[in-house]
């Protein structure tokens, strides 16, 4: 692609300029390398995999015969996982609602605020949601409410970084007409602010819903409620019938909501 | 264009978009009737405030620097886990991209087909898959690269297929015009248009697996995870502090060469 736009317009001088060097092929012999030494590193043997597919094919086919006798149970599960994903979202919008402002660039009172906002909402999507998970469910004890709380902490760092994003793009004489007018702070977020990123918010708002709704169905292996826990067990007590259902449930579930949010988005445009 | 009217605020009338309070009241009835399923209970909520003081207080030990290498290994563990199975989901994602391109398909059936393939394998998180793998294949880094390639080429088929679906036509009408074969157009005039908007899409898979690969050790596939729940069921918050730091950092300074990059690459060189 460079070589194209890199030719020169027919020069009156024959001597054509020197051909730019093609450095991919270094690029790609380099990156070839580092991944067969990390192969060699995890000790990944290629052909233990090789063998293996007949192992685990012959392991996927226990999978053939779904177990839905209890399919009432999973449905309620699914319902305690979705209702978990919800209030997740939800605590993280009203987290990233007051901290996004003061975490754009372009409207928060003071530098030091801004650092201190952006650090915030960094360590917040740093830590994964399953080791938050885990310290609530040590702390809160087992049930649903510590997932929420885990993904509320975790997605409300995205949701913060999403809205500050989008809040530094903003038309900066959209700010300007409203300081003009005499606008504090909260006024300006609420009139200039957020109007106009509305639409950008609500997308966000559903990508994180639809995220939170995959890793509540996780959240149960930590003790943190929902399906995840029932699927746990089943695995462990190697019941593949149940498992399969369970994972069915959970599959059409989330494809569900996949075309629904998809649907959704488009109507927002 | 309709849309635009509907989320304007604010409104003529001076309330807020009938649209959004709607929705806003649904939510939040619909958080309400789901209280109980949760178990939202801000009395126990606001009593655990105490446990989790206590809690927190654990951290405030001296770290246990011989746990270092150990804990140096698996982070590398980790980063290798999240580098192999990117680079093995591009492989396997830039074909499948290409075919649930409408522009790009052969044919309109196979669009359909690659697809639904595309958004069965995103469905299901990485961690449900690594339990099925871990059963399939045994414990170790090995299913938790197939977990992850298996995800991210759902999310980075679907990613590529878009970025592909919006190039320009009148550079791909021109390569034709050469005479130029059914791979010779997709290579030389849609790859090369789509190519910074794979670049960005590589950034964000690699951060999502990272992201992903520091927990799946967790079911046993590798990684720092299973060191992570160890030292929080045996109590070893030296360790933990340490591995709770150590996933921090890597993590954020993967975002912030990412958002580097990717800001480089979408206002061009130096910004």
């Amino acid at each position: 692609m460079s070589n194209i736009s890199r030719l020169q317009p027919a020069s009156p001088t024959p001597t054509l300029p020197p051909r730019p060097r093609n450095l991919f092929p270094v690029w790609l012999a380099a990156l070839l390398a580092v991944l067969w030494l990390i192969v060699r590193d995890l000790e990944i043997s290629f052909e233990t995999l090789a063998y293996g597919v007949a192992d685990i094919g012959e392991y996927f086919s226990r999978y053939r015969e779904p177990d839905f006798s209890d399919l009432s149970r999973y449905l309620e599960l699914m319902g305690v996982t979705l209702a978990t994903a919800l209030w997740g979202t939800m605590f993280a919008l009203v987290v990233a609602f007051f901290m996004a402002p003061l975490a754009a660039r372009n409207l928060s009172p003071h530098p030091a605020v801004y650092r201190a906002a952006r650090e915030a909402l960094n360590f917040m999507r740093a830590m994964p949601d399953l080791l938050l998970a885990l310290i609530f469910v040590a702390a809160l004890g087992l049930g649903p409410l510590p997932g929420a709380l885990a993904l509320g902490v975790h997605t409300a760092g995205f949701l913060g970084k999403f809205f500050a994003e989008s809040l530094e793009r903003v038309d900066q004489g959209v700010y300007e007409g409203v300081t003009s007018t005499g606008a504090n702070f909260p006024q300006l977020v609420m009139y200039a602010g957020w109007p106009s990123i509305l639409r950008e918010a609500l997308g966000y708002v559903l990508y994180i819903l639809d995220r939170n709704v995959r890793m509540a169905s996780v959240l149960g292996l930590v003790g943190a409620g929902g399906i995840g826990l029932a699927l746990h067990d089943t695995l462990r007590m190697f019941d593949y019938g149940q498992s399969a259902a369970l994972i069915l449930v959970i599959l059409a579930t989330i494809l569900i909501i996949d075309y629904a949010s998809a649907w959704l988005r488009r109507r927002l445009g | 264009m309709t849309t635009v009217s509907i989320l304007r605020w604010p409104t003529p009338n001076g309330l807020p978009p009938l649209p959004v309070v709607v929705s806003l009241c649904a939510v939040l009835g619909a958080m309400w009737l789901t209280a109980s399923l949760v178990e939202v209970d801000f009395v126990r909520l606001a009593g655990s405030m105490g446990k989790m003081a206590a809690f927190a207080g654990h951290f405030l030990v001296m770290p246990d620097w011989a746990y270092l290498p150990e804990l140096f290994d698996k982070m590398l563990e980790t980063i290798e886990m999240t580098v192999l199975a990117t680079a093995i989901a591009i492989v396997v994602s830039l074909p499948l991209g290409v075919l649930a391109a409408r522009n790009a398909t052969p044919h309109i059936a196979v669009y359909r087909v690659v697809r639904d393939l595309l958004s069965l394998m995103r469905a299901l998180p990485e961690l449900v898959w690594a339990l099925v793998f871990v059963s399939a294949v045994g414990l170790g880094p090995l299913p938790g690269v197939m977990a992850l390639a298996l995800v991210t080429v759902g999310f980075m088929g679907k990613f590529f297929a878009e970025s592909i679906e919006v190039v320009d036509h009148k550079p791909v009408e021109g390569v034709r015009a050469h005479g130029a074969g059914w791979l010779q157009v997709r290579v030389f005039a849609m790859l090369p248009q789509a190519l910074p908007d794979f670049v960005g899409t590589v950034m964000y898979i690699l951060d999502h697996n990272l992201r992903a690969a520091t927990i799946l050790g967790l079911v046993g596939a590798g990684g720092i995870g299973y060191d992570l729940v160890m030292s929080m069921r045996l109590f070893q918050y030296d360790r933990l502090i340490l591995i709770a730091l150590a996933i921090y950092l890597v993590v954020t300074l993967l975002d912030r060469l990412s958002d580097q990059l990717r800001s480089r690459i979408i206002h061009g060189a130096r910004t």
